[in-house]
């Protein structure tokens, strides 16, 4: 594979993986313009550390810890939001570009998963992960990885089921 | 697996949503910063914000071996006490006779530890990170604690015991594959 830091243009490699890093980011954060903040850092580390593609499990460690560090940093101000939200329409910014209402059902049954699941889900579909790179980037196993995986995908079919 | 093919077909043709242009520009002037001031900021907040996390670990350290200096001091004080006592009543001891049992009554303050509890409550995974200047990633794992010490006063049977919640940050140097 390509070596991502050699790549002279890193505007390629960034619009390559930033839209699944932005959805992977926004498993922890609702705003689109926070997880654009914590990509943003975690890219620019990430290149400045010349780090191969084939380490690429590291970008996206990288994402999920800055995301839980600016959760843990803004618990508060996220507590004074959601009562604000909580009193007014919810505006949530969309996760995907939709085309019609099949997609609309499908991306609501995606975000509906558990939170353990639908990381493996977005790894492996919109980042084309492999379990052993969703292992090494969220810290568990490769049965661990799989096994969320066919839960995710075993729910949403549930869900999407017709009643 | 091979049940699954469909939705898997079904969820790839879902787009995500697309970076604004503005985070194009602001990574590329994040990258262009060569002199890596932003870098050095960034790692002095990263140090911080770990050494804010030990500071806890290191404030109730402190707090723990304060009492201990303190009981210490407080033992050697009767230790003290009773050698001079001892000095004083020598010089007569067929007339003044100073029993150990009763001298030791007379310091009902002395506590000797009598053993100590490390209750990991909470051990969390925080995935992989970059130590400051390291190009090796390091697994972090923040154990929350109880951390209880007791001490025992033999003679009234009195116990003291001192319990503190701790938090330790560990980094495990991860190796490439």
């Amino acid at each position: 594979m390509e070596p991502i830091a050699s790549h002279e243009n890193w505007r390629n490699c960034f619009s390559k993986v930033a839209p699944g890093l932005l959805l992977f980011a926004r498993q922890w954060v609702q705003s689109a313009a926070d997880a654009e903040d914590i990509v943003q850092d975690a890219f620019v580390k990430f290149w400045r550390r010349n780090h191969d593609i084939a380490n690429r499990g590291l970008l996206y460690s990288a994402v999920r810890s800055l995301a839980l560090d600016f959760i843990r940093r803004d618990a508060r101000r996220a507590r004074r939001e959601a009562t604000v939200l909580a009193e007014t329409e919810p505006a949530i910014e969309p996760h995907f570009e939709l085309e019609d209402d099949t997609q609309s059902a499908l991306a609501a049954a995606v975000e509906s998963l558990p939170r353990d699941q639908r990381e493996v889900l977005v790894l492996k579909i919109w980042n084309d992960l492999t379990f052993s790179e969703i292992a090494g980037a969220l810290g568990i196993s490769q049965n661990t990885a799989a096994s969320r995986y066919r839960y995710a995908l075993t729910n949403l079919k549930k869900t999407l089921q017709p009643q | 697996m091979n049940d699954f093919s469909e939705l898997e077909k079904e969820l790839r043709k879902l787009r995500p949503a697309q970076p604004s242009p503005v985070l194009f520009e602001r990574v590329g002037e994040a990258l262009k910063d060569r002199t890596s001031a932003s870098a050095d900021a960034t790692s002095s907040w990263w140090r911080f914000k770990e050494a804010r996390h030990n500071w806890w670990s290191l404030g109730f350290g402190l707090a723990a071996a304060a009492v201990l200096i303190l009981f210490a001091a407080v033992t050697m004080e009767r230790r003290h006490e009773r050698q001079q006592t001892v000095a004083q009543s020598s010089p007569a001891p067929e007339t003044q006779p100073v029993p150990l049992e009763t001298e030791r009554s007379i310091s009902p303050s002395r506590f000797v530890p009598a053993g100590g509890t490390n209750l990991v409550y909470n051990a969390r995974d925080e995935g992989l990170h970059f130590a400051d200047g390291s190009e090796r990633p390091v697994r972090r794992v923040r154990y929350n604690t109880q951390q209880t010490w007791r001490w025992r006063n033999p003679e009234t049977g009195a116990s003291l015991r001192v319990s503190y919640p701790s938090e330790e940050i560990v980094l495990i140097p991860v190796s490439g594959q």
